[in-house]
């Protein structure tokens, strides 16, 4: 008899989870739970009723089944580095951690993939297999930390995503947990299983529609060459006009990468980096066999001089060419030395707005007396505008959350998302009826609903409002021709 | 609402006669007709070029057939952006042109470009040589606009290659065959047309060879834009086509025509005219037989696959070609049957053979006498319950192609 979880006392569910995963794998003292609080945003923070750390499928099942007869929801985690509030706990809920599921299961080179757990990190995956020559393309500037499930709940990009594709165009397979401990294989090793296309669903839903349990990547062996370097501007106009100039003349970069001074000079403070302090920054990877990416390069570096590149820097060996990228990645956390507090957005325009967009931008900060430091993806289009503020003066923090939504609709307005590669989660849900219709919204709900009708998975996220999922649609009924007997349904 | 008209005797689907045709002209009309037919608690099947209706089971019954030649307009095509938003309706071969003149193209080659509709390629999930270097319509649409059964007009994804809002409804309809809802605009992200292309064959090879030097080629760190195995009377041929610039094409066909020689094969590296004419071939292989049949397996099967799946095909269809990617794992095979019995004993071995590899053949076209003998899907796979699920949330009345998908759904 399922109990609501108003009945149910925390003690007892504590008691029921310990049976499952072992008492020192269910955590349930204040302290423990605070680490749980929130993920990679940290405001809004939400204190669970208990963590789980299971350590198998079977123990997910187990536990998937005593959250339901009790009527508790659960919420999915990885490493917790979400940047929208997506493993954010919800009131009430139970939080499924699973960091104990770390197993590479197989890896198989033969057909270029690896099954592994969902609690593996990222990185790990390429280390498993590099000594080979292979490696795992989706790379987030997270990844020596964000696990394989979060990336398949969020469809994690990164910097090599422009011409290798994100989390969902290099997940083969998945093994799901449904509420009520139904165990379902999506996809699989071998090409074109049959079917709906359910694991395309999966892979960026949010921790919505179970709990990921297995997980099998392809793998890529390394291209021959990477050709890498920087080209520094005046101002955003001229390196958004060389991006343009280089993607106009049919080369697809693995990556292209663009700061603005503020960046720069975050990257810098954290780096000890000899950067010039210029208006923008590139910084440009194209790879493949050694002609072609020796041709491209070339060519990109001809059209950003004539773009108006200051200077082009290209590294004189392997250390180097890993420092610039360290510059670029650690941009992120580096404002931090800028500002006591910022701000991470993440919204996605088409790529030729990118100089328009970042002049609006840096109108609309200056509007609002902030400071916004730009570093972004740009050859996808994929802004991160991290909005600089001071928590301590009254009324900022406002400010920059209310700027970091204006900036989204800007997006939106121009025919891009509101985020590109953090997700909805908690944080962007209100934004969600910018970019789609009542109507988008109900027909993704009903997809919600056929994996998970009691919303058991991370109820309150993504959709802007909580809803039902109303009644299960009834058993078929005959259509009056074949009622009739005048056709036969086979 | 749009006018319906009486069907014709062409019209039929795998056999199964409409009551009337509609044919929209715009987006709101197909809505219309969508919500009408709701009303009326009529059934659908959608219908582009009609190149892949031979795909799947025959549907359990058609009160209105919807085609969708009509929405064929080129909505937004942003050549900077390398994106384009077209109806479902226009043909393959009318966005390619569209897009040459930019110097652009979708990187989707199914045969039958002229015929086949960007929504049809996409419920069906078609695909040509170029799944090599581009995989499937999955990798490449990003967004898509749709009418449910009930006639609610929804769209998902965007215009942006990069977009993680929201659930996944443009990879969810690839390959649902039109069962999840009519498909009324697509959105795909777009490649340059490439400087430079070539092809070379190499032949005679054998399976083993093959697949030796598909796992050279990939040890080489070479990247084909297509690998494409060709079975038919006699020997089998591979050819292999790298594209992009100039330097970059030269120096792979170079080193690949090197490893060719050190397995001590021969290749030839085909002028323009033989290029053509080879992937000609491929193209008229796909599309010629009564019985036509897709294949996968995971690529290092490849040998399995050629004696398990392949010979047993060539012998049951008589006249019977393959072709086969040994780079992705996938294929296809076919044929002209004398004799639907032996047809259906070559397929169910196949099938049998590819399923143990872990693998799979699905029908592609057969006439009613192997039909009759052999289901189009096969077993279920083991997600079959959340997919009759999802059928029921979208099509809760089970009127879109009923019967046609995996399952009977
Ligand atoms: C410094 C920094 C840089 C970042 N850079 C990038 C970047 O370049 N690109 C990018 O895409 N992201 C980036 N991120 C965001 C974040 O790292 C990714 O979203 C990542 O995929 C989250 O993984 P996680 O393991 O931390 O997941 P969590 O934060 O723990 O969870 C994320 C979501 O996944 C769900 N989930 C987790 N595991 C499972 C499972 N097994 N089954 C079902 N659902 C599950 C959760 O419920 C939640 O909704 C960055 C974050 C930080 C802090």
């Amino acid at each position: 008899m399922p109990e609501s979880h108003a009945e149910i006392e925390t003690d007892e569910l504590a008691r029921r989870m310990s049976a499952v995963v072992g008492e020192a794998h269910c955590i349930s003292d204040p302290a423990g739970l605070s680490v749980y609080e929130c993920d990679g945003l940290s405001h809004g923070r939400i204190r669970p009723r208990l963590v789980v750390l299971p350590a198998s499928t079977e123990e997910v099942v187990e536990v998937v089944r005593l959250a339901h007869d009790a009527g508790v929801p659960l919420v999915p985690r990885g490493s917790g580095t979400g940047l929208s509030g997506g493993a954010r706990p919800t009131p009430g809920g139970v939080v499924v951690a699973l960091s104990r599921m770390r197993r590479v299961l197989e890896v198989n080179l033969e057909d270029g993939w690896v099954r592994l757990e969902p609690g593996v990190i990222n990185l790990d995956v390429t280390r498993a297999v590099q000594g080979r020559g292979w490696y795992y393309a989706p790379d987030p500037s997270s990844q020596s930390i964000c696990s394989i499930g979060g990336n398949v709940a969020e469809n994690s990009g990164g910097a090599h995503c422009l011409k290798y594709g994100f989390t969902v165009n290099h997940v083969l397979g998945a093994r799901l947990v449904l509420d009520g401990g139904e165990v379902v294989d999506l996809g699989g090793p071998s090409p074109d299983t049959t079917g709906y296309d359910l694991l395309a669903a999966l892979v960026g839903s949010e921790g919505m529609l179970g709990i990921v349990t297995e997980v099998t990547l392809r793998l890529l062996r390394k291209p021959e060459a990477t050709r890498t370097f920087l080209a520094t501007f005046p101002s955003s106009d001229e390196a958004g006009e060389a991006v343009s100039g280089i993607i106009a003349a049919g080369i697809l970069p693995a990556a292209i990468e663009m700061m603005d001074t503020l960046a720069i000079q975050a990257a810098k403070a954290a780096t000890g980096l000899n950067w010039p302090e210029v208006g923008s920054i590139l910084l440009m990877d194209v790879d493949g066999p050694l002609a072609e990416a020796e041709h491209t390069s070339a060519a990109a570096i001809g059209i950003a001089r004539s773009a108006g590149a200051l200077e082009v820097r290209i590294p004189v060996d392997e250390a180097e060419r890993q420092l610039m990228w360290k510059g670029r990645k650690s941009a992120f956390a580096a404002v931090g030395r800028l500002s006591p507090n910022y701000m991470v957005e993440d919204g996605v325009i088409p790529r030729s707005e990118i100089a328009r967009v970042l002049r609006e931008i840096g109108r609309m900060a200056g509007e609002a007396g902030l400071r916004v430091a730009n570093v972004f993806h740009a050859g996808d289009g994929n802004l991160h505008p991290l909005v600089l503020y001071d928590a301590r003066n009254p009324g900022e923090e406002e400010k920059a959350a209310k700027l970091g939504g204006d900036i989204l609709r800007l997006c939106v307005r121009l025919g891009g998302s509101i985020t590109g590669e953090h997700g909805v989660g908690a944080e962007k849900a209100a934004y969600m009826a910018d970019m789609f219709a009542p109507e988008d919204l109900e027909t993704m709900f009903l997809v919600r609903c056929a994996f998970d009708p009691e919303a058991r998975f991370n109820p309150d996220k993504v959709f802007p409002t909580p809803r039902l999922c109303g009644e299960r649609p009834g058993p078929y009924r005959p259509h009056p021709a074949e009622a009739a007997g005048l056709v036969e349904r086979w | 609402m749009t006018a319906t008209r009486p069907a014709r005797p062409d019209e039929a689907v795998l056999g199964v006669a409409p009551g009337a045709v509609a044919e929209p002209a715009t987006v709101e009309e197909a809505a219309e007709v969508m919500k009408g037919c709701a009303r009326d608690r009529q059934r659908l099947v959608f219908v582009g070029g009609g190149t892949d209706l031979g795909v799947g089971a025959p549907p359990a019954g058609v009160d209105v057939l919807l085609r969708t030649g009509r929405l064929s307009r080129v909505v937004e095509h942003s050549p900077s952006d390398q994106i384009v938003v077209a109806e479902a309706g226009l043909t393959l071969a009318a966005l390619q042109r569209t897009l040459a003149a930019h110097g652009q193209r979708l990187g989707l080659d199914p045969p039958g470009a002229e015929q086949a509709t960007l929504g049809g390629i996409v419920a069906a999930n078609a695909f040509g040589a170029h799944r090599t270097r581009f995989g499937t319509a999955r990798d490449l649409i990003i967004g898509l606009s749709i009418v449910r059964a009930d006639g609610t007009a929804a769209r998902g994804g965007g215009k942006v290659v990069k977009n993680v809002a929201g659930f996944d409804l443009p990879r969810l309809f690839v390959g649902s065959l039109g069962t999840l809802g009519l498909i009324t605009s697509v959105t795909f992200r777009l490649h340059p047309l490439p400087e430079a292309s070539a092809t070379v064959a190499v032949e005679p090879i054998t399976g083993g060879q093959a697949r030796a030097l598909v796992v050279a080629t990939r040890e080489a760190q070479l990247e084909p834009a297509s690998l494409m195995l060709l079975a038919g009377s006699g020997a089998l041929r591979l050819g292999v086509r790298f594209e992009g610039f100039g330097p970059g094409v030269r120096q792979q066909t170079g080193r690949f025509s090197g490893l060719v020689q050190a397995a001590g094969l021969r290749g030839e590296l085909l002028d323009e005219a033989g290029a053509e004419a080879f992937w000609a071939r491929h193209e008229a292989a796909r599309t010629s037989g009564a019985v036509r049949v897709r294949l996968a397996a995971p690529p290092s099967a490849l040998e399995q696959v050629l004696a398990g799946a392949v010979a047993p095909l060539a012998g049951g269809l008589g006249q019977g070609w393959a072709v086969l990617d040994p780079w992705v794992g996938c294929g296809f095979a076919g044929g002209t049957p004398a004799d639907p019995a032996s047809a259906v004993a070559a397929l169910q071995r196949a099938r049998e053979a590819l399923v143990a590899l872990g693998g799979s053949l699905t029908l592609a076209a057969a006439p009613p006498a192997v039909r009759a003998g052999f289901d189009a899907w096969g077993a279920p796979p083991a997600a079959v319950e959340v997919m009759r699920r999802l059928k029921a949330r979208l099509d809760p009345e089970g009127r879109l192609a009923p019967g046609r998908f995996v399952g009977g759904i």
